[in-house]
Formats: structure tokens, C-alpha cells, sequence
């Protein structure tokens, strides 16, 4: 600042003693950059406030600006740009370029988020919006936006359904608010709601911004679907006035599993089965399978994990071009992203295009597009391979003697050689995807604006798979080939009228009024044929096999029409009050129950604004208080769930097909909406000129009227039938901190940190039942009044039964004939024996005690470091995979637990003895900690100096090494501790043996020309 | 100008809207059927007939593609779950130590009502359908199929849980006075499933090609007498039985092995099979691969259903018997290296289907339900509990033994008591219907002591006098207040 001032004066001195002579037009250079750094701002908009004629104009690539202007000295100019505090220069000559130097604005309330159908001023919201820091995001290694939002913002829960490339995560936003609903947050894509998506087929490079919306302020102006958060995300575009800028990115890395599970080798394998053969049939001895001399000459067997995975390389291109002028703005990019798995012949490759198209064409009427267009493959892993890797006998090879496959595991639990089903077995997945949505926005008067919008979203995706006749997946069939097909179509129109209004200078107004309307159709098909003379033509001639199997094929439909509108009032600035409304009408609800209506309310106060808060302004620069009441919805229940609809099934006369139809489902026209009340409170704080940043927030969410599938007495020749039965409440506390430790001009260090307390309770089953189980073989949840949601439920082991214990024991081990060496439960209901069945109770509970998560950026000179760290504290997994390891039976590979197993001469009281039948047990002996803390990421970074990218000829160069998960702490025994096999609210925390996440280190480069 | 260019835009907004006001709320699924647009006609009629017959095999484990032998049959003396019956609850009833809450149970249970359900609903609804549309004779044919099937299993699910809620119409209201239905007791259920089978009585006696396997009068009368030999309405029993013999439709095969032989089915003595079809985008009679063997290379057996050795039922047959060879076999070839192997067991092998080698799942023998044979021997068991054991009741059993290749008991056992003559005639029972769904109901005919001491002399000391029926699924009490136990299962 003082070099500036030095210049104005002599500047003005300089005035004095020359006479300007008046010149037509007067052309101003100058240059703008960060008051700390001295780099360059490139885009910072400069513009004549004393001249309206004139046009402004965007800093280039060095930070440098020209304009001129017809008015006469001295001028006034006004420099503005994102993130920046905006100022007034006055300039008094153009002899010299002007260097204008930018203070960095961290004061939140400036911020502007994108919300519901417009964007506010974080100081101005009433509701609860978190903006999701992209910076951590860009060098995690995820083939989907929303699989990098783990940790990114306070209240989020972020859990991979597969580690496979290109696969799904479960996301919570405050907890799960449906039992049998969807629990996954809506999406709005550039203003276009999609629900139910994975994402890998947008590239995560195309974002902006990322807004989380959380309280009922925010979300119900999505109303029915609002319940579960609404995330919002904003693609690149230009900003006006922009010079065109190329830039790339691109990046190479190499991913591994975190760590292998440990099970037996091929001697102790061996040893095992003795054991389990012994136990059967002792009179046959103790070698039945392999004598001790063979045992001795096997060695370690065949490593099926690591014969199945392995170090698997992932690369990233991007190229975007954007820039803009007085009246155009525009974004193009295209990418291409591709990644192998870590088990072999599995992967994921994408190829993606967007155009962002923002134009003026007068001052009243302006027009935008967003295009995005993108296809997407998938080479699938075989289904529950994981499982049949860790089973499969290490005495097994891959490969016979005559080098053929090895069929499948040789005892009697039979499952095929899962490295030839990985290697040979081919599944995959081809997508196509368009999403394209236009509006023009006319202003009819001023401050009085329509906009009408026009998307569509097409996503095609066809499955090819080949299963070859030569190995056992194929051997029954001879050759199996299918192909499938699903197409799903959505249109979107949106009406919108918003009106500005300043009454008498402090009363402010902002009014949106729209009709909306969204269909989506579905269409899906499928065929296959089996026995083929030649494995050859894989699924490319499906009449050449000559057993047809069934065709299928598909269709639904669902429309979504609403009403909705919005006031945004505030006073001075100080008071803020906003009411939103929609009205939803939706096809998938009973005939009685088409509409719901979801109203909000939010009012804050920005105590910072008031005079008597002045004096303390010094230090807490910023202060808000917010409190927001409001009802949404969820209709993610599926199609025509209301309907007695009837289905097909067929039956054979005379060796012909004959057709049938029966009843599905009694109707029911009462159907509608899950509703969720939800009260929150929060304070954002800015301390130091906005240097410290603290949000709290704490929320009560009720929902009611779940839509459950309710259980009904299997005599009315049904199971269950949806109906809106009961209530679950979430209640919960976020912290969010935000720090600039240091901001010096040669070092910088900031910190965000984020906590997150989520408490779910059920409050009402409806119908007088206080609790119901979902089981099968390898799970069980309850879900209980008073509890939680995800609830694991089993028998609870109570040691293991020793010489001598038999007949007071032996009716604790659940078996016929019980034997020392058997598992031990603890008899619940009192009875006197155990019974799997009966002798259950809560093990275990999925939902965590917190989330937190902690990110440090430093900047060192040219260097950069950003470390982020999440964790997720208190929660319970379900070791499925172990669960199945644990079948001492000889028939398939074990545990490494198996070597302390119980036998004659080690009477252990913990893991139970071979045998050859043991029965699975949900036990909590399979129930885990699934507490973990773990670096996400570690991110170095370097961006070269003039000297060097003047050399090359290009604007700027950073290049950067990161790591993604190189570091857990956790005590869970699988694979990974971030994992769940479904979005299923009721059975969270179940690890089936899904694909393992990697770790990865990548190497990137960015480099704008 | 000004004003035009707004008008224009005025004009293509509201175009826009006009266009675009097309949502629609009201749903009409387009792949699948709503219950308003359906019976209509003689066509929907046969449908709605076609679906309770799916109902008897729909795919997965279900009442008669192998449920029965899971959630039954491993139950009696003969039967035990095999190596690779995993599942506990399957393993439970082996050992006679399952509870309200086995799974394979309830399933029995909730497939019957899911069958009686599309039953009802066929019987409801053929019933309106306009006389214009639909030809009286196919009206009460179509619900009389509808009506055999439906009396099919209340005969099976009060035998198995004693009484059991009646339900005759479908449930279309979600109201707890129709969900919560009421048990029925055994002499109402029987009366009901009585009166169901005198009006399937009227099905025709024969059909033409494309129908064969649909539920016929004979099969009527057969299960008919069936239902009061299991009330011991001797009379009836053999009256019924003796109306199928005189009627002449049906007659033994020459050879046993033809009544599994996939060329002959549902003829000559086939009254009522449950029919199978691999590869044909059906079913494959599950029962097929589930007693094939694992060991030898290349038949991919699953080996869930065992034979109980313990039992003696192998043992038991005459080695001339044809049944021996045709029910079971003893080692194998491998059809993929060649070797043989001795089985360590006999296994079932009246199912394996030589066209789907390695494939059993896939097998197309049939379930043969109901069969000339049965109606044989109960003719014989009637008459031999009225009049002791007359040349007539002699002459119904060794009918089926020389068929079978054994001595006429009239040759070698001429003189046998009225208990003895009863025993040879379950004897033969045991043997002609062996892995066919008959043995549970047979052995709970002859009263508890004997189900007892059979099961307990073969290897299953848990038997016990509850075990002549199966608890009532626990969730069904505890969703319907009006459901009580078994008197013999409460506090199991």
C-alpha cells in the first residue's frame, strides 16, 4: 500500500507543473496481485466506475490489464476477484502501469454458495449449507466425485459399497432417516436432480463447486425428496471478459491392496483337513487326507490372493479450454480416465466431454448450456469372488498338470477355480450418458426475471458377459453368453420467476416462484443363449448357442410435478427471515396421496451487523446465529408400489410353456410420502477478520410415516406390503473449524477440522410391533424400538466346550450331538439349551460414534503440502468374509485363526475344532471394531518459477506426488474398514467380501498454457 | 421492434410450457399387469389357473421342487441331510431338533397360502368373468383346477400343522380384520378340502394333448380317497379308489423305470405330476442334483438329500427287486475321466437325467405326484382296515409287487393277519414311493408310538409325539394374534 501512495504522490506532483492536454482516449495499464504472495490474480475484473461507457477488463496470465476509457483524469477504478476483497483505486495519470495489490477475503459471510434454484451469500443464508473444499479432492485417485467426499464436510458419511473401479459409495447426510426408503442424498447436476447414480461416469474434473445442503431451510425447497440432503454440484464454466485459457491435467499412479487376510497355508491347510476328517471318522486315523510325510513336502501352496491381485496402474487426462468476452462465457473440456483394478482383468475406463455455454444476448434475454456427454467401460469382477479366493484350498493349483485350469476347488463344498473365473470369465459393462440442460432467463422488468429451463439425462448401458465352457462357471451350460441392455431417459422443465426488491433502503426482498416437472422412463431388456460349439464368438452370436435361455425385458415410468416458491427477506442486514413451499405430486404414491406439501422456515441474525457489537468487531469479526424449521419428503420407494399389479410365471403342459398371472401385491391407495421434521440451530463465527472460521450446528430430525415394507401373515399369501408405518429420529451436533495459521508471504499454513455426532433412534414400528429381524444365512439385523438403525443380531460365544464338559455343557454348543472343541453361546432366552434361532440378541451396532476428519495445507516458497486425515470412530462391522474363514470343515481354506484351534493337545477356550460340519453361526466372534483413523491423502506439490515456464513457453507448471490411504490405523480384521455391502439402511456394516478399496500414489502435472 | 421481440419471447415461453405440461401423475405400468385389467376373458381365466400350477415348482426351493424333502422328508427314518446341506435349519429337522422359527418350515407354510392365494383369486374372479367372454364348461374348469389345487395343499398344510386359518377368497384390504385370520380346526379344514375335490370331481377324465398335466377328475377322486384314508373313512377310501380302478383311464406301467422315464410322462399311470424341464427355460427337478453324488469327476452333485442308512430301507429290498436299481445306484462312472467310483453310499437315482450329464439341476424327470400305484395300495390299505385282508386287497398289492419283479404276497405270505397285511402294505408304500414325498405322512398315519420307535431305531432318538406336526411358523403368531400354537409345541 505504501508504494502506492508513494506514487500518487508524485503522481499529483507530477500533475501540477505538466498541463494534461485532452486527448481522446486514455488507455490504463496495470497489473493486479495478492498482497501476500506478489503472484499475479489471473481474471480479477477491472472496471471505470466513473465511466459507465466503458468497457471492463479481466487481468491476464501475468496479472496485467488494459482499458480505456473517453473520461478525463482522475478516474476511479474498481478492481474485483472471487475470494478477494474488492477496491477502489483512484488513478490520476496513465504515465506509469498501476500496481494494485489484492487483500484476500476470509471473512465467510462474503462466500457465495449455490442453493436450491439460485445462489446466496453464505451471510445471508438462513439454512445449513457446507461447501465442500475442492482442493483436497483433485488428487485423491476416485473415479467419482462423490466417492472423494469423504470427510470433506461435517454431518457426511461417506462409505464404498465396492472398491471396484468405477463403484458406488453409500452417502449419509445426518444420519439414515429411512428404514427400507433410500437413504442417498439427491444430486443436482447443474441444476438438473438426479437420483440413484453412481457418478464414475462424470469426471471429477469438471467441478466447481460442491454444496451440501443439510437443514430443512435449505433442502425442502426439493421437497419430496429432500430428506436425505441435497448435494449440489456446479460444473467449470468461463467467467466474461476472460482471456482464453488451455489448461492440463494429468496424472499416472499405481494402486495395491492395503494388506491380504490371513489364512492357511498349504501344510496347515492339509493338517486342518486331517483334523476334520479324524473328528468324523477317528477309526480311519489321524492321516485320512495326507500323511505327515506328504504334509511336510507341500510347502506354502498356491497364494490365491496373490496369484488374484495386484499393483494396478490408474492414469488421468483432462484438457479444458475456457474463456469468455463482453457477452460470452464458455468452458470445454474433455477427459479421459482410466483404471485397472486390483484384482486382474478388472477395470474401468472413461471418456467424457462437456461444453459450459453462458451468453448475453441483450441486456434483458440470456441463454445457457450445459452439455455433458460421456461413455464409460467396465470390465466387471465375477461375482463373490472375493470369497471364493480367500476359500479356495492352498493344496489346490491354478492350473493342472496338463496346463489346463483346474475346475474348481476338488472338496465337497464345490465352487470354481476362481483365477480361471477371474482370467477367463468376461462381463462388461458399456455406458453411454448425456446430460444437456438449456435455459434462457429474461428480465420482463428489472430486477423481475424468468428462466426456463430444458435437461435431459440419457443414460444407456449394456452388459455383455461370457462365460467359456472349458472352466467350471461354464462347464454345466457349455458355454454361457448374455447380453442385457437398460435404458433410462429423463426430462426435466423448469419454470422459475425471481424478483429483487429493496423496500425504503433496509428492507430487502428476493421472491422465486416455479412449476417444475420431471419424468423419468426406464426400459431394460436382456437375452442369453447356452451350449456353444465354440467359445469363440463370445457373446457376439447369441444364436449360436443352441440353448435359449429366458428373455426378459421391462418398463417404468414416474413423473414428478410441483409448485414452488420462496421469500428471502432481510433487515439491514441484520435480520434475516426466508419461508420456502413445495407442493410435489408424484406417480408413485397411492391414488389418495398424490400430493404432499413441504414448508420451511428459517430467520438468522448477523449479530456482527448490530452497532452495540462494534467494539468486539476487532476480534470476532463475524457473527451468526441461524435457527430453521422445516418438513421434507422421500419418495424413493420405487414404482407403482401402490398398485395391485399382477405378474407372470409360467408352468409347463404337455412339455409347452403355458402363461400365468397372479395377484403381486394387495393395493393400496393410502400410500404417500415419508415425512421428516427437521429443527436446526447454528452459529457461524469469524474470529480475526475472518482468519478463524467455527460453525456449530445442532439438529433434531423426525421422520414419519416410514415407508416400510410391512410384515403381513404370510395366510393372506403375501410377505409384507409397503406402508407408511412408523418413526425414526436423528439428532446430532457438527463442529466445523477453519484457520489460517499462517499467511506469510514465503510460508502459509491453514487447517480445517470437522466433527460430526449423528445419534438414530427408532421411535415407532406402527402395528404394536416393538422390533423385526432381516436374516439369512450369513446376517441378522433388528431393528428395535429404542435402538438404532443397524443393529447386527446373533448368538453371543461363551467359549468353547473342553474334555469332561459334555453333558453339562453340550446343550450350549446348539449341536445334535455335541463334542469337546464345539463352540459355546451363552443361553438368552434362558431356556436351557442354545438354539441359533432363538438365542439372539443385539451384538453389535453399524452407525459410528463420530466422523471426523483434519486437513493441513502448507506452502513453502514454490512448495505446496496438503495432508488430510479422516476417521470414523465407535461403529461395528460385520466380518462376513471371516464368517465364512471360520468353517474349520477341511472342505475349504481357513482362517489363520484355525492354528489356534481347539484339538486334543490345545484346549483352546477361543477358536472351535475341525470338523467337517460345522454350522455357520451369526455370532458376535465376527463382529468388529470398525473404528478407524487413516490419511486419505498426502499431496506434495511444486509450481515452477517464471524463469522456468518462460523457458518453456507456457504460463505456469505445478507438479505434484500424492498418496491416497497409505496410512490406517484400525483393529478390523478385513480387507478394509471402509466398506458396507449395501445402501441398505437396515443391514449397514455388512462386509460380504465386497472388492477391497486400494491405496494409490499418484504422480500429476498441471500446466496451463 | 422492442415490444415484438417481447411478445416473440412471451410467446415461446408459454409455447415452451404448453410442450412441456405432459407429466403424468396417474401410473399405468407398462411390463406389468394391474388386477382391474385382468379377468376378463376365458383366456385371462386359463392364466389365472396357470399361475396356481406354477405355483406348485415356482424356482428356488420351492413346496414341490425339493422343499418337501427338506422341510418334510428329513423328518422320517429314510431321509438325512446330506454333506452339503449347509443350512442349519435343514440340519435341525434332520436331527428332529427344529423349533417355531426353522426357516424351511415357515416356507412350507408361506408357499401353501401363496398357492392358495392365486387359487382364490382364480376361484373369485373366473367367476365374474362376463358368459359373453368365457364358455361355461371352461368356467368351471378352469376353477375346478383352481379348486384341486387349492384342496392339494390344505391337505398338506393340515397334516403337517393340524389346524390352520381357511382362507377361500382373496385378501384385497390391508385391514387387520382380514389379515388376522383364524385357525380352522382339522374337521373344517377336511370338510372344505373334501367339498373342493367333489367339485374338482367334475374336471374332465382325460384332455386333449396340449393340456396333459393339468389336474384331471381321476386325480380328484385319487387324492380324495387319499383325504379319507388320512381320516380313516375306510369306506370312502376304498370306494373312491375302486371308482379309479373301475374307470380304467390309468394302469401300471409294464416297468417301473417308466414311471421316471422322461418319454412316458404323465401317461399310462401318471394321474397327477409335477412337471419338470430343463434347459427349456423352466425348471430342472432340483431333487436331481441333490442326491448326485460329488465325488466322482465331472457330475457336480450337491449331495444334500442322503439316505438315512440307519433306516434299513435299502436293505429291505429283494435283490430282484426292479425298484432297487431304478431308486438308487451304488457306484458310478465318471464322465469325464473315465474312473470308477465306488460310492461310500447308495444315493437316490431315479431322478438323474442322462441328457444333462453334469448338469442336474437341469434334469427333466418329473415328479410323479400321484400315480396308479398309490391308488393300488391305498384300495388295499382301505379294504384290508374293513374286511382284513381280502383276495381283493391281496390282489391291489401284489399288482404293484409283481410289477415290481418280487413275489405276490398272495404266493409267499398268503395268510397274513389284518396288522401284518397293514405293515406289508406300508412296506410296499415305503418302497414304490421312495424320495417321492410320501414317507413323513405315511409314518405319522400309523400314530406316535410307531413314528417314535421307527425314527429312534433309525439313529433319530430326538423323535418325540410333537413331531406329528410342525409348529406353527413363530412369525406368524407373532403377527396375528388370533394364530395359537400347537398345544404340543408351545414352549419349544
Amino acid at each position: 500500500m505504501k508504494k502506492t501512495l508513494q506514487q500518487i504522490l508524485l503522481q499529483a506532483l507530477f500533475m501540477l507543473v505538466t498541463v494534461a492536454s485532452a486527448t481522446a482516449q486514455n488507455v490504463i495499464t496495470g497489473r493486479v496481485t495478492d498482497a501476500v504472495s506478489g503472484d499475479p490474480l489471473i481474471g480479477a475484473y477491472v472496471i471505470v466506475k466513473t465511466d459507465k461507457e466503458a468497457e471492463g477488463a479481466s487481468t491476464d496470465l501475468e496479472g496485467k490489464f488494459t482499458l480505456s476509457t473517453k473520461k478525463e483524469f482522475p478516474l476511479a477504478l474498481h478492481i474485483e476477484f472471487v475470494g478477494y476483497r474488492g477496491v477502489d483505486v483512484d488513478v490520476y495519470d496513465n504515465s506509469d502501469a498501476i500496481e494494485i495489490q489484492l487483500q484476500e477475503n476470509y471473512r465467510f459471510i462474503d462466500e457465495v454458495v449455490v442453493v436450491g434454484y439460485g445462489q446466496q451469500k453464505k451471510g445471508d443464508l438462513t439454512g445449513a449449507v457446507s461447501s465442500v473444499k475442492l482442493g483436497q479432492m483433485k488428487s485423491i485417485t476416485a473415479s467419482s466425485f462423490n466417492s472423494a467426499l469423504a470427510g470433506s464436510v461435517a454431518g457426511v458419511q461417506v462409505t464404498p459399497t465396492s472398491g471396484a473401479p468405477g463403484g458406488g459409495v453409500s452417502i449419509r447426510v445426518r444420519g439414515s432417516s429411512s428404514v427400507q426408503g433410500g437413504n442417498e442424498p439427491l444430486y443436482v447436476i447443474d441444476g438438473f436432480p438426479v437420483y440413484g447414480e453412481t457418478f464414475s461416469q462424470l469426471n471429477p474434473g469438471d467441478i466447481e463447486s460442491i454444496n451440501i445442503l443439510k437443514d430443512a431451510s435449505a433442502t425442502a425447497i426439493y421437497g419430496s425428496r429432500g430428506a436425505n440432503g441435497v448435494v449440489i454440484v456446479t460444473t467449470k464454466n468461463g467467467s466474461f471478459n476472460q482471456k482464453t485459457q488451455v489448461v492440463y491435467d494429468g496424472s499416472i499412479g499405481v494402486q495395491n491392496l492395503r494388506k491380504k487376510i490371513d489364512v492357511l497355508n498349504a501344510r496347515e491347510f492339509a493338517q486342518l483337513r486331517n483334523d476334520a476328517l479324524y473328528d468324523t471318522n477317528p477309526s480311519l486315523g489321524k492321516y485320512q487326507y495326507l500323511s505327515q510325510s506328504e504334509i511336510d513336502a507341500l510347502g506354502e501352496g498356491t497364494d490365491w490372493q496373490d496369484a488374484a491381485f495386484r499393483s494396478a496402474r490408474v492414469t488421468s487426462h483432462q484438457l479444458t479450454v475456457s474463456g469468455g468476452g463482453s457477452n460470452v462465457r464458455y468452458s470445454i473440456s474433455g477427459s479421459y480416465f482410466d483404471q485397472d483394478g486390483i484384482i486382474r482383468n478388472t477395470g474401468f475406463s472413461r471418456f467424457t466431454t462437456r461444453a459450459n455455454l453462458d451468453i448475453k444476448l441483450n441486456n434483458k434475454l440470456r441463454l445457457g448450456l450445459s452439455f455433458n456427454g460421456n461413455k464409460t467401460d467396465t470390465d466387471n469382477a465375477p461375482s463373490g469372488i472375493i470369497s471364493s479366493l480367500l476359500l479356495m484350498p492352498p493344496t489346490a493349483t491354478i492350473y493342472e498338470a496338463d496346463g489346463s485350469y483346474t475346475l474348481r476347488n476338488p472338496f465337497e463344498n464345490v465352487f470354481a477355480n476362481p483365477i480361471a473365473s477371474i482370467n477367463e470369465r468376461i462381463d462388461k459393462t458399456r455406458r453411454y450418458y448425456v446430460l444437456a440442460n438449456a435455459f434462457a432467463e429474461w428480465e420482463i422488468i428489472k430486477n423481475l426475471r424468468l428462466k426456463v429451463a430444458f435437461g435431459a439425462n440419457i443414460s444407456n448401458s449394456k452388459n455383455k458377459s461370457y462365460v467359456p465352457s472349458y472352466i467350471y462357471d461354464g462347464a454345466s451350460s457349455n458355454g454361457s453368453a448374455s447380453i442385457s441392455s437398460s435404458d433410462a431417459y429423463s426430462w426435466l422443465n423448469e419454470n422459475t420467476l425471481t424478483y429483487d426488491l429493496r423496500v425504503k433502503r433496509h428492507h430487502s426482498f428476493n421472491f422465486l416462484l416455479g412449476y417444475t416437472q420431471q419424468v423419468n422412463i426406464n426400459e431394460s431388456f436382456g437375452a442369453g443363449s447356452n451350449d456353444y460349439v465354440t467359445d469363440d464368438l463370445l457373446y457376439n452370436n447369441l444364436a449360436s448357442g443352441s440353448v435359449i435361455t429366458t428373455p426378459s425385458s421391462s418398463a417404468s415410468k414416474h413423473a414428478l410435478i410441483s409448485y414452488l416458491g420462496r421469500v428471502n427477506y432481510n433487515f439491514r442486514e441484520r435480520y434475516y427471515l426466508s419461508a420456502s413451499l413445495r407442493t410435489d405430486g408424484s406417480s408413485r404414491f397411492g391414488s389418495d396421496k398424490k400430493w404432499g406439501v413441504f414448508p420451511s422456515v428459517g430467520a438468522s441474525w448477523n449479530v456482527a451487523n448490530e452497532k452495540f457489537f462494534k467494539p468486539y468487531t476487532k476480534i470476532v469479526s463475524d457473527l451468526k446465529a441461524r435457527i430453521s424449521y422445516g418438513v421434507t419428503g422421500n419418495q424413493e420407494i420405487g414404482n407403482y408400489q401402490s398398485l395391485s399389479t399382477l405378474s407372470s410365471s409360467r408352468y409347463l403342459f404337455n412339455e409347452e410353456t403355458a402363461i400365468g398371472f397372479r395377484p403381486d401385491r394387495i393395493s393400496n391407495a393410502e400410500l404417500g410420502w415419508e415425512t421428516t421434521h427437521q429443527y436446526d440451530a447454528g452459529i457461524d463465527a469469524g474470529l480475526f477478520g475472518g482468519r478463524l472460521n467455527i460453525s456449530l450446528d445442532y439438529y433434531y430430525k423426525k421422520t414419519e410415516d416410514l415407508l416400510l415394507d410391512v410384515a403381513i401373515p404370510w395366510t393372506s399369501g403375501y410377505s409384507s406390503s409397503l406402508q407408511n408405518y412408523g418413526s425414526v429420529s436423528n439428532k446430532g451436533f457438527e463442529f466445523t473449524v477453519s484457520s489460517k495459521n499462517f499467511t506469510g508471504k514465503k510460508f502459509s499454513w491453514d487447517t480445517q477440522f470437522n466433527i460430526s455426532f449423528n445419534r438414530n433412534k427408532v421411535l415407532e414400528l406402527g402395528g404394536g410391533v416393538d422390533s423385526y429381524i432381516t436374516s439369512n444365512m450369513s446376517y441378522a439385523y433388528i431393528v428395535k424400538v429404542g435402538e438404532p438403525l443397524g443393529l447386527f443380531y446373533g448368538a453371543v460365544v461363551d467359549g468353547v466346550l473342553q474334555e469332561g464338559e459334555v453333558e453339562t455343557k453340550g446343550k450350549y454348543t446348539g449341536q445334535g450331538t455335541p463334542k469337546p472343541g464345539d463352540l459355546l453361546y451363552k443361553d438368552i432366552d434362558g431356556d436351557g439349551t442354545f438354539v441359533s434361532a432363538s438365542d439372539r440378541t443385539i451384538i453389535g451396532k453399524a452407525q459410528p460414534d463420530f466422523l471426523f476428519s483434519l486437513t493441513n495445507n502448507f506452502t513453502y516458497a514454490n512448495f505446496d503440502l496438503s495432508i488430510f486425515l479422516h476417521g470414523v470412530v465407535g461403529n461395528e462391522l460385520h466380518n462376513g468374509t471371516k464368517q465364512s474363514l471360520e468353517l474349520f470343515s477341511g472342505q475349504q481354506n481357513a482362517d489363520g485363526t484355525a492354528r489356534d484351534r481347539w484339538t486334543e493337545t490345545n484346549a483352546s477356550n477361543t477358536v472351535p475344532r475341525a470338523k467337517l460340519d460345522p454350522a455357520p453361526v451369526v455370532s458376535n466372534r465376527f463382529i468388529e471394531d470398525g473404528t478407524f483413523v487413516r490419511i486419505k491423502n498426502i499431496t506434495l506439490g511444486y509450481t515452477f518459477g517464471k524463469r522456468i515456464t518462460s523457458l518453456l513457453g507456457i504460463n505456469s507448471l505445478r507438479v505434484y506426488a500424492s498418496a491416497t490411504n497409505p496410512i490406517t490405523w484400525t483393529s478390523y480384521s478385513g480387507f478394509d474398514p471402509e466398506v458396507t455391502s449395501g445402501n441398505n439402511t437396515a443391514q449397514q456394516g455388512y462386509d460380504s467380501g465386497i472388492y477391497p478399496v486400494a491405496k494409490s500414489y499418484n504422480f500429476g502435472v498441471n500446466i496451463k498454457f | 421492434m422492442k415490444i415484438y421481440k417481447i411478445l416473440n419471447n412471451t410467446a415461446a415461453v408459454l409455447a415452451a410450457l404448453a410442450i412441456a405440461s405432459c407429466a403424468e401423475l396417474e401410473e399405468k405400468p407398462e411390463s406389468s399387469m394391474v388386477s382391474q385389467q385382468f379377468y376378463n376373458t376365458e383366456a385371462d381365466a386359463v392364466a389365472a389357473v396357470n399361475a396356481v400350477y406354477a405355483d406348485l415348482n415356482p424356482s428356488g426351493q420351492s413346496i414341490y421342487n425339493s422343499l418337501f424333502q427338506i422341510g418334510v422328508e428329513m423328518a422320517t427314518d429314510d431321509y438325512m441331510a446330506g454333506p452339503r446341506a449347509r443350512n442349519a435349519h435343514v440340519r435341525a429337522i434332520s436331527s428332529l431338533i427344529h423349533d417355531p422359527s426353522n426357516d424351511r418350515m415357515q416356507e412350507l407354510w408361506r408357499q401353501s397360502y401363496a398357492l392358495i392365494k392365486d387359487a382364490n383369486a382364480a376361484i373369485d374372479h373366473i367367476a365374474e368373468i362376463p358368459a359373453t367372454n368365457i364358455s361355461e364348461e371352461k368356467r368351471q374348469r378352469t376353477i375346478n383346477e383352481a379348486k384341486f389345487l387349492r384342496a392339494l395343499n390344505y391337505f398338506n398344510l393340515v397334516r403337517w400343522f393340524g389346524d390352520v386359518p381357511l382362507v377361500l377368497h382373496e385378501i384385497s384390504t390391508l385391514d387387520a380384520g382380514h389379515l388376522n385370520v383364524v385357525q380352522a380346526t382339522e374337521a373344517e379344514v377336511y370338510a372344505q378340502i373334501e367339498q373342493d375335490l367333489k367339485d374338482a370331481e367334475n374336471l374332465p377324465s382325460v384332455y386333449t394333448a396340449s393340456d396333459l398335466g393339468r389336474a384331471t377328475s381321476g386325480a380328484a377322486k385319487t387324492v380324495l380317497s387319499k383325504v379319507y384314508l388320512t381320516q380313516k373313512k375306510w369306506e370312502q377310501a376304498a370306494q373312491k379308489a375302486k371308482e379309479v380302478i373301475d374307470e380304467g383311464n390309468y394302469r401300471l406301467f409294464d416297468d417301473y423305470a417308466d414311471v421316471f422315464s422322461v418319454d412316458k410322462e404323465n401317461t399310462v399311470e401318471h394321474i397327477f405330476s409335477i412337471q419338470f424341464k430343463g434347459n427349456a427355460n423352466f425348471r430342472g427337478n432340483s431333487l436331481a442334483s441333490r442326491s448326485a453324488p460329488y465325488e466322482p469327476e465331472g457330475v457336480n452333485g450337491d449331495y444334500a438329500d442322503e439316505l438315512n442308512v440307519a433306516g434299513g430301507l435299502f436293505q429291505s429290498y429283494r435283490l430282484e427287486d426292479r425298484r432297487l436299481e431304478v431308486n438308487f445306484i451304488t457306484q458310478m462312472v465318471s464322465p469325464v475321466n473315465g474312473k470308477l467310483y465306488v460310492l461310500s453310499e447308495p444315493h437316490f437315482y431315479m431322478y438323474y437325467d442322462h441328457s444333462v450329464v453334469g448338469a442336474q439341476g437341469q434334469s427333466s424327470i418329473n415328479l410323479p405326484l400321484i400315480r396308479y400305484a398309490e391308488v393300488l395300495l391305498i384300495y388295499a390299505e382301505a379294504l384290508n382296515e374293513i374286511e382284513g385282508p381280502s383276495a381283493v386287497a391281496y390282489d391291489a398289492v401284489d399288482q404293484v409287487r409283481r410289477r415290481a419283479g418280487i413275489p405276490a404276497l398272495a404266493e409267499i405270505e398268503p395268510s397274513l393277519s389284518q396288522e401284518a397285511f397293514r405293515d406289508s402294505v406300508f412296506e410296499e408304500r415305503r418302497k414304490e414311493f421312495v424320495y417321492q414325498y410320501h414317507r413323513w405322512f405315511d409314518l405319522v398315519r400309523r400314530g406316535a408310538d410307531y413314528y417314535i420307535k421307527t425314527l429312534t431305531a433309525a439313529g433319530k432318538p430326538n423323535a418325540a409325539p410333537r413331531h406329528l406336526h410342525f409348529p406353527i411358523p413363530q412369525r406368524e403368531i407373532d403377527l396375528n394374534p388370533n394364530l395359537k400354537q400347537n398345544p404340543d409345541w408351545v414352549n419349544y
